[in-house]
């Protein structure tokens, strides 16, 4: 059965979009990942407009994030202070974005910028999972034990002003890094539609140093506040969140999470990041091949500025 | 074959009613003069139905015909012009077209060329390639053609413009029937269904109805309360899926 989006203003059958939540969810589920930088890409292959499956995907991935944080928020296994700041520098940087991605709108590079700044994402992230995922394999075969970090290393991180003592988190830092990190990933959210979870979890482990297992909350917190303003901002800015698209994408990742637990338990941690490191690769080349390769009409529409 | 017999009657009874006196000698209807979207609206057709009265036959060997052009709102429309910047495909010329319908449908009985002469079709805009914006941001005339073509191109494309040269089906020397497709993705708005009588490649008659294009219901609310109160909106759907992570993550545990 089609159903129409009254805001993206065209007919979907509802199960493709069911089916892309479901996907998605799957990949929640498998790898603890909101998966809006997958998401926001399918959409897009679906023929939704690029400004509603951006605004549209934030929605989503606010409902997956809740959905996370209240069994983090249950265990305690998050930093609230530290949650607070980057919640800070995540609002400063959705607001920025969301002013971006309408000037972006007006000069008719929506599109592109999208596409552009996915690739370079995804390529990055692909491209250095593929090669973690792939050494660690390589040394598990060999029998050596894959190298951790090393405690008490400093770095030029620890010299900035500004310091502040995060008890949970066992650290005195200077607030300046998380509150640069977060307003970075608040703008990528905004535009593209990502939580930013995956950017983030790696830089907050590796380079402000925090405690692996209070990570995940804590970013979990940030992200959800960011991509809850966003949704809030994309509707009021830019009238493009469809209610009817983000139902149906939740209700299929509620479902694809379930499966995607489930399926999680039975794979190794770096042949689940390998799997990952493929899609997200994919998905970049995919979108790559549709900027370089020749298009069939050089010219596009848009209706007003949809 | 029921429908069929239903138009011919409808289109009978429309005859019997219209006075003798305002009618020319064309008449002509809609089978709806309203067309509601809904949540499961996939397109629909619209049936423009019509007949020529015919004058003691005094001419009735030179051939009539039949155009009938509907009409969508105008709207603006911007077409962007993608060149190679290293190696990547980037809009780079961008031209507004004010004022083209937002969708068009022609059907006529014969193909155009052998009805009338391009100047009389360009008069009346009847035909794909004589359609034309009301204004453009662009300078050059030559341009706003390129572009008005690339226009009618993704239009088409999008089914939102179509053109049947044997659109018109005749049911009887005088009654004449038209099937026009009205898909999803059509704007919203007034519509007009022109139906145009050609002979000797001259209009001798014309006719125009009014016709809207409306979201109804669940959507129609949706839409003016997206645009209304964005605030309100905005933070609804964000309630939303947060009750639906809060209730998913409840499902979680329960595993």
């Amino acid at each position: 059965m089609e159903l129409y989006l009254p805001i993206a203003q065209m007919s979907v059958h509802w199960l493709i979009i069911l089916g892309m939540g479901a996907a998605v969810g799957l990949i929640t589920g498998l790898f603890g990942i909101g998966g809006g930088f997958i998401l926001a890409p399918l959409l897009l292959f679906s023929g939704i407009p690029p400004a509603v499956a951006v605004s549209t995907t934030t929605s989503q991935v606010a409902a997956a994030t809740f959905s996370g944080l209240v069994t983090h928020w249950k265990n305690k296994t998050l930093d609230l202070p530290m949650a607070a700041i980057m919640t800070a520098g995540g609002l400063a940087g959705t607001v920025a974005g969301v002013y971006i991605f309408r000037i972006l709108r007006e000069l008719g590079q929506m599109e592109f910028s999208i596409s552009i700044s996915y690739v370079a994402l995804l390529g990055a992230v692909g491209g250095l999972m593929l090669a973690e995922s792939l050494r660690t394999m390589r040394e598990a075969r060999a029998g050596r034990p894959s190298g951790g970090r090393k405690p008490g290393q400093h770095n030029w991180i620890h010299g900035l002003p500004l310091k502040m003592r995060f008890r949970r988190s066992r650290l005195y830092i200077s607030v300046i890094p998380p509150l640069v990190l977060s307003f970075i990933v608040g703008i990528l959210s905004a535009i593209m539609g990502v939580g930013g979870g995956f950017i983030l979890v790696p830089l907050m482990i590796y380079l402000i140093k925090m405690p692996a297992s209070i990570v995940p909350g804590t970013t979990l917190f940030q992200v959800l506040f960011v991509t809850a303003s966003a949704t809030i901002m994309h509707a009021v800015d830019n009238y493009t969140v469809d209610v009817v698209l983000a139902l149906l994408l939740i209700a299929g990742g509620v479902i694809g999470v379930q499966i995607g637990v489930r399926i999680g338990t039975r794979l190794r941690g770096e042949q689940m990041r390998f799997l990952l490191a493929l899609l997200t690769l994919g998905i970049a080349i995919r979108l790559l091949y549709d900027l370089v390769v020749t298009p069939e009409d050089l010219f596009s529409l848009r209706v007003g500025d949809m | 074959m029921k429908p069929r017999l239903a138009w011919l009657g409808f289109a009978l009874a429309f005859l019997a009613l219209v006075p003798a006196a305002t009618a020319a000698n064309l008449v002509s209807g809609l089978s709806q003069d309203q067309i509601e979207i809904t949540s499961n609206y996939t397109g629909t057709d619209l049936v423009v139905f019509g007949a020529i009265e015919s004058r003691g036959g005094e001419s009735a060997d030179s051939p009539r015909d039949v155009v009938v052009v509907v009409r969508g709102p105008d709207i603006d429309m911007n077409i962007r012009k993608k060149e190679r910047v290293a190696g990547l495909w980037i809009n780079r010329h961008e031209v507004t077209l004010f004022g083209m319908p937002g969708y068009y449908y022609l059907a006529s009985s014969r193909p155009l060329g052998q009805i009338a002469s391009p100047d009389v079709l360009a008069r009346y805009q009847i035909g794909l390639s004589y359609l034309q914006a009301a204004r453009y941001s662009s300078a050059s005339p030559k341009e706003d053609r390129v572009y008005t073509e690339a226009a009618v191109r993704e239009e088409t494309k999008a089914k939102l413009y179509a053109a049947a040269e044997d659109g018109v089906e005749f049911l009887s020397y005088s009654l004449f029937r038209v099937r026009v497709p009205v898909p999803a993705g059509v704007p919203r708005g007034q519509y007009t269904a022109e139906v145009y009588l050609f002979q000797n490649g001259n209009v001798v008659s014309a006719q125009s109805t009014p016709l809207f294009v409306d979201q109804i219901g669940l959507e129609r609310r949706l839409y003016g309360f997206a645009h209304r109160s964005p605030w309100v909106y905005g933070i609804s759907v964000v309630l939303l899926a947060l009750l639906l992570g809060w209730i998913s993550s409840l499902v979680f545990q329960r595993r």
